[in-house]
């Protein structure tokens, strides 16, 4: 049998691994793979015409919120946000699905590969609640997708640094990981979510407070899990989302966050939220603190960051920072939703919505932008709104709009709070993105940070996940809907019709553990959890579409 | 001339008639009317299905008639115009209505006028549970306009009301202005219980002989003869709305509350 291969002709190719940027070049796929042209005499079984298209990689999204239980606890706490919006209707090939700021696990499917974006990984998930999360991804058409396993107030880990016993805390780090099939540990407010839980209206002022009982501070958590991480040769080794998120003055936590790597690799997440200077919770001193943040990761290259956009509008802001949901509800004074995950996180949603003539919010948006611009390497500045905690990922295109179009950005500033430009260098900037550099921003930087050789790039071997874009003038439509856009060398979009539903692999890691911690683990767990050890692992057979990325 | 839509199906599944206002449809013909597509249960069909439609929409008259107690969401979203229901209706009559007036010669359901931004309806017979209240989940209830019934209420009137004034000319259920933001319900006649709860402003006027216990998180502020309660009255009254259980001369109490949100609300109580 002739092997089957599908041929794309023609397009201006941007793959920046591969050196393309916008070099007229034919792609060639058999089997979902990216394959090198065969020999001039083979016929491809289809052709696709790109000419005088844009052809990129499939966008990666590396910090989202889309599944688990926090998601649908935000889902059911919000209808009124849901019947604002349009539905998604059935259609022959497609299921229903609701919209508002976190759509059904449907909808996110569509939505997501509607706009070209073929990976996502939920940023957030308790282990506890792994399998709830399996499930929604199952339901969660089109795109590859994975998570992250919540570890900064695990109560084990804690432990485990108190007493100085590195190599069962590496251990543990596998272990957790393979029994949640998650992808990377995440940091969420390092020991202040546990604080949180112990004090009412508890939280820790910073990266050096103890967190009490367990006798660590922040610091030695994100510390050790980064270099155990590390050791275990994690594709994404940690996810981390620093102390005080929010807070005027939080930029100094996050420096010593950025520390307590201590040279180790480490991905500094929604770092927007985080760059904040000001103190004592003072509005009138909140300004933006980029440039050294900036400057510090331009200098330090194990230190990664995305950015967590703000865009105006109403949204729900979901985090496994069990005080920030309680600051936000103090706040904006709406309804808010807390939880407490036995040993392992807690958990905040409340509604929120940025408005552009509210100081705040609009240096937020500013400072989200500065982020962009001022990190010299596009390889380690991923673009991300923190799905739906800054804005939905719906907001991509004409967020690609506001770093490709400098006087559109001007604009948009123009219509601001006035006292922006005081409290930000944004108006200085004049940097606009190329389309490769976008190409890396969204496909390429993320799917290289985390650590996934088949995403982010044509060359031979990698997933045929592809978006063909019409140039536009105007960056927000072209990159609002593709011309086509596959996935493993399937068309499933075009012109904003799905055209097929798949559903896409979860991507997870299995580190392995050293066998003679398990009985420690065992015992421990026992006598703290409320369901039996044994039951605790998702197994192998709950993963109907897995691929397992080796470490 | 009016329009005149009759119901000739039956109640047992409900019909949803959402978008059907006089505003909406006044430039159609019959045969366009006709053909509108409304809901039965779960599957989609036309008016024509359920409805003799007759006469003219030019005029933004629409009179509905017929069992109309399975219909739900009549003049929903409206805009202008006039509606009379004669006979019982369903749920959601007047539901988000922006202007115009509904008029009920029958009961109808629950969630009358909720979260409506204006116009007029009033219901000459009874209304169900959460009138002029807020959808689950929502920020505000109803915003602006009045809402009459004559008759009696349920549970929960003016659940997270804004703005608009609510009258019951009978009984009420329990949990008056739950959560109320502010705005203003006038109960004539014998309320349920735990009324204002939550409520940050407003006021419950409560104008019967007979009122209830309040939550202990209300205080007793003062009796007086607040001066705008001949305004209220007489305001009622041209709407057409019975006040003749009040001779003008009542004094009143005041308690204020709900402490446990601000204690800004007002509840008064005849004296």
């Amino acid at each position: 049998m002739t092997k089957q291969y599908f041929k794309i002709a023609g397009g201006y190719v941007y793959d920046p691994v591969n050196g393309l940027d916008g070099q007229v070049q034919d792609l060639w796929i058999l089997d979902g793979k990216m394959v090198e042209a065969p020999a001039a005499d083979v016929k491809p079984a289809r052709t696709l015409s790109a000419s005088g298209y844009v052809i990129m990689p499939g966008g990666v999204d590396m910090h989202c919120h889309i599944a688990g239980p926090k998601v649908n606890m935000a889902r059911k706490m919000r209808p009124e946000d849901k019947r604002r919006d349009e539905v998604v209707k059935r259609t022959a090939r497609t299921h229903s699905g609701t919209m508002g700021s976190v759509p059904s696990t449907f909808a996110t499917g569509y939505k997501y590969i509607g706009l070209g974006y073929t990976t996502a990984f939920d940023a957030a998930v308790p282990p506890l609640s792994a399998r709830h999360a399996h499930e929604e991804f199952e339901d969660t058409p089109c795109i590859d997708k994975g998570f992250y396993v919540l570890m900064g107030n695990n109560h084990y880990i804690m432990n485990c640094i108190a007493e100085n016993e590195q190599a069962r805390l590496k251990s543990f780090i596998g272990w957790l990981l393979g029994a949640a099939k998650g992808f990377a540990p995440k940091l969420v407010n390092p020991g202040g979510v546990e604080v949180w839980k112990h004090h009412q209206g508890g939280d820790v002022d910073g990266i050096d407070d103890p967190v009490d009982h367990y006798n660590v501070t922040p610091r030695q958590i994100v510390t050790n899990i980064t270099r155990a991480a590390n050791e275990i040769n994690l594709p994404h080794p940690v996810h981390i989302h620093c102390n005080n998120l929010g807070m005027p003055g939080n930029w100094t936590t996050t420096q010593n966050t950025m520390n307590a790597l201590e040279g180790h690799t480490g991905h500094i997440t929604h770092i927007q939220f985080h760059s904040y200077g000001g103190g004592d919770a003072d509005e009138d001193t909140f300004h933006s603190k980029v440039e050294p943040l900036a400057q510090y990761v331009n200098e330090n290259p194990n230190v990664t960051v995305d950015v967590g956009q703000v865009m105006f509008g109403e949204t729900t802001s979901m985090t496994g920072d069990g005080p920030l949901g309680y600051y936000l509800q103090n706040v904006y004074g709406t309804k808010w939703f807390s939880a407490d995950t036995e040993l392992e996180s807690g958990c905040g949603i409340a509604p929120i919505k940025y408005r552009n003539k509210s100081l705040v919010h609009a240096l937020q948006w500013a400072i989200g932008l500065e982020w962009y611009l001022m990190v010299e390497d596009p390889w380690r500045v991923v673009m991300s709104t923190d799905h739906p905690n800054g804005g939905s990922f719906m907001a991509y295109p004409q967020i690609i709009r506001l770093l490709m179009d400098s006087t559109f950005r001007r604009d948009v500033l123009n219509t601001v709070h006035p006292e922006v430009v005081n409290r930000c260098q944004l108006a200085d900037l004049d940097r606009e993105y190329s389309l490769g550099e976008i190409a890396i921003i969204t496909r390429a930087g993320p799917a290289k940070l985390l650590g996934l050789k088949n995403k982010g790039h044509l060359g031979p071997g990698a997933d045929a996940d592809i978006t063909i874009y019409l140039p536009h003038e105007n960056k927000q439509t072209m990159f609002e809907m593709p011309r086509y856009v596959i996935k493993d060398g399937e068309i499933l979009v075009e012109d904003g019709e799905i055209r097929k539903e798949t559903f896409g692999r979860t991507l997870y890691v299995d580190p392995g553990y050293d066998p003679d911690t398990e009985a420690h683990i065992a015992e421990w767990f026992e006598q703290y959890y409320s369901i039996r050890f044994r039951n605790y692992p998702v197994g192998d057979n709950y993963l109907h579409n897995a691929e397992q990325i080796p470490t | 001339m009016t329009l005149t839509l009759e119901f000739t199906g039956n109640a047992t599944v409900p019909v949803e008639v959402e978008g059907i206002t006089p505003d909406a449809i006044k430039s159609f013909a019959i045969a366009e009317i006709e053909q509108l597509e409304v809901f039965h249960g779960n599957e989609q069909a036309h008016l024509a299905d359920f409805f003799k439609v007759s006469g003219d929409a030019a005029s933004e008259k629409m009179v509905w008639t017929g069992d109309l107690t399975g219909v739900h969401w009549i003049g929903a979203k409206m805009d202008g115009g006039e509606i009379r229901i004669d006979g019982d209706a369903g749920r959601h009559i007047g539901s988000e209505m922006k202007a115009g007036t509904i008029t009920v010669n029958g009961n109808v359901g629950g969630w009358l006028g909720s979260e409506m931004k204006g116009g007029l309806i009033h219901v000459h017979g009874d209304a169900g549970h959460l009138v002029g209240a807020a959808y689950r989940g929502s920020e505000r209830g109803m915003n602006r306009g009045t809402i009459l019934v004559d008759g009696n209420a349920g549970n929960e009137i003016g659940h997270t009301m804004r703005r608009g004034l609510i009258a019951i000319g009978g009984n009420t259920g329990d949990l008056i202005g739950f959560n109320m933001l502010a705005g203003t319900i006038v109960i004539m006649g014998e309320p349920g219980i735990r009324h204002g709860a939550g409520m940050r402003r407003g006021t419950i006027a409560f104008l019967g002989e007979n009122h209830p216990e309040l939550l202990p998180s209300f205080k007793f502020a003062c009796q007086y003869r607040p001066e705008f309660m001949p305004v209220l009255t007489r305001h009622l009254a041209s709407l057409d709305f019975d006040i003749s259980s009040l001779s003008g001369d009542e004094s009143y109490n005041l308690h204020h509350g709900d402490f446990l949100d601000g204690g800004r609300g007002e509840i008064i109580t005849k004296a």
